[in-house]
């Protein structure tokens, strides 16, 4: 039992690095915190939904199309609010405000347009029978799932460490003046990186009837904690520390489920208050937060 | 005949609330010209080279850069025009090797930078043995020296240099001041803010006196130092005549 609990954890990990690594790519790269991450999600999740019910499309090429459109949608979004919030004294807090705002009416419209029905998409979509890993069996929607978020991790990776653009983003990661003195075009940067959280948020939703079971329109405040917790664990502003953070919450998750499912859903937050007391700079450390 | 200011400040105002910490200073710059700014703290000295780079706005007054106005040109914009500036205290990206600090300013600034041009740089500033070291296991005075490589590698046709200096013992003080005279002597233009009074009588042309947001001299710095509101300012009104 334990090992199927450690096994499940790790592919949930990989699941939840997915669901953080947007959020913390944008609190990375401009310090202000999208509260409506969860509900970027959200709506990846409907995207999948309609796009399997009305043409069979796979999971996988919605999850393209997904990434494609909400980074696009991400560009223009970024130009009408964030300048206005990197220019303000403190950022962080208007933008708590900010995208709070965002995130009641993204939940109010969709709950309007599409109802507050619970939505899911057959897990036998992504292959039938379950897969064997060390003896053990994990569902094949989970593992296919938690591939997929480790080739966005893979591609998050490429992006900051293997191309120019991601060379200036961890740039503007360092410090924003010096980047700006350096000439590097901060708005430019900082709004392929927006769209690049949103699309990843938009990816994670794809997969999220498989990995939670079912979507409502009200999930964001939900996923926001979920995601806030593998952040700050992983170590907020630093995008790979991400994936240590969704280990560590995807584990302890699976062994509460296990051995105190009862207790399960609190875990988020005892996460949070843990490593916030404990460990604040998070399990990387202040060293890796400098990108 | 004088050449054409490369650099035109006229009546520059900048606000903070209610302080004027910039109240209608006025100079120019000519290509290959080192000018000092000096003055006590909170003259407006450093504010100043935060307006010509495009880190502040302005609230009156023009700056002209080979003959255009870049009045609300971004600092970006102002480093591919060719308009580059160090930093009091450097903050270079410190998770990044010396190398790609340098090579990301050259990508974004006017050089062409090639490796050759790299390189040559990073040897010239005595960096080439730390390129591939990350820029936050620099000591201070190499982190000052990245600063100004990260600066020279846009190409800039004017530095602005913020108290590069403070903190260089001094042979590397001595260094510094040959590098800056070397570079006006390539064409560059540099505006220098700076409170060791020595380095500055080595670097400059000439200087401008700064209080209170306004310049109250302009000329040599030893014609400066018998300037009795110039002394006013520095030592207090007992000791100027």
């Amino acid at each position: 039992m334990l090992l199927h609990a450690a096994l499940s954890g790790l592919v949930f990990g990989f699941y939840f690095t997915l669901v953080g690594l947007g959020l913390n790519l944008v609190f990375g790269v401009m310090r202000i915190v999208n509260l409506a991450h969860g509900d970027f999600l959200m709506l990846g999740a409907y995207s999948a939904f309609w796009l399997f019910g009305l043409y069979h499309l796979h999971p996988l090429l919605s999850a393209a199309c997904v990434l494609v459109v909400f980074t696009l949608v991400g560009l223009p979004l970024y130009y009408l609010v964030v300048p206005r919030l990197l220019a303000a004294r403190d950022s962080e807090m208007l933008s708590l405000i900010l995208f709070f705002g965002l995130q009641q009416m993204i939940e109010a419209v969709t709950s309007i347009a599409f109802g507050t029905t619970e939505r899911s998409i057959p897990g036998r979509v992504l292959g039938s029978g379950p897969v064997r890993l060390l003896g053990q069996a994990l569902p094949t929607s989970w593992v296919f799932s938690a591939g997929v978020s480790l080739a966005a991790v893979a591609l998050v990776y490429v992006y900051l460490y293997q191309t120019r653009l991601g060379m200036l983003t961890r740039a503007v990661m360092v410090s924003r003046e010096e980047a700006v003195a350096t000439g590097i075009d901060l708005h430019r940067v900082c709004a392929i990186a927006f769209g690049l959280g949103l699309g990843l948020a938009g990816i994670a939703g794809v997969f999220a009837p498989f990995m939670l079971g079912s979507v409502t329109p009200a999930i964001g405040p939900e996923i926001n904690i979920a995601a806030f917790a593998v952040i700050v664990v992983g170590t907020l502003g630093n995008p790979l520390g991400t994936v240590l953070g969704g280990i560590v919450y995807g584990v302890s998750l699976m062994l509460m489920q296990t051995y105190l499912s009862s207790w399960a859903n609190l875990l988020p937050n005892l996460l949070l208050i843990a490593v916030l007391l404990v460990r604040p700079t998070g399990l990387l450390g202040r060293r890796v937060r400098r990108a | 005949m004088s050449p054409e200011p490369l650099l035109r400040v006229d009546r520059l105002v900048k606000r903070f609330g209610g302080f004027r910490a910039l109240d209608g200073v006025s100079f120019h710059l000519v290509p290959g010209e080192v000018l000092g700014l000096v003055g006590p703290n909170g003259s407006g000295k450093t504010t100043c080279i935060n307006v010509i780079s495009g880190l502040y706005g302005r609230d009156g007054g023009s700056v002209t850069f080979r003959g255009r106005d870049i009045a609300g040109s971004r600092a970006h914009m102002l480093a591919r025009r060719g308009i580059n500036r160090t930093f009091q205290s450097p903050r270079p990206f410190l998770s990044l090797t010396v190398r790609e600090n340098v090579e990301i300013a050259a990508w974004n600034g006017r050089g062409d930078g090639t490796k050759a041009d790299l390189d040559g740089l990073l040897e010239q500033l005595d960096l080439h043995r730390h390129a591939g070291r990350a820029a936050g296991d620099l000591n201070s005075a190499q982190q000052k020296t990245l600063d100004l490589a990260r600066a020279l590698a846009t190409a800039p046709k004017l530095l602005l240099v913020d108290e590069l200096a403070a903190g260089l013992n001094p042979a590397e003080l001595t260094r510094m001041a040959e590098r800056l005279r070397e570079l006006a002597r390539g064409g560059m233009a540099l505006l220098v803010v700076e409170h060791l009074m020595g380095f500055i009588d080595h670097v400059t042309d000439r200087v401008i006196v700064m209080n209170a947001g306004r310049e109250i001299f302009e000329g040599k710095l030893g014609e400066a130092t018998r300037d009795p509101e110039v002394i006013r300012v520095f030592l207090g009104t007992a000791h100027a005549r």
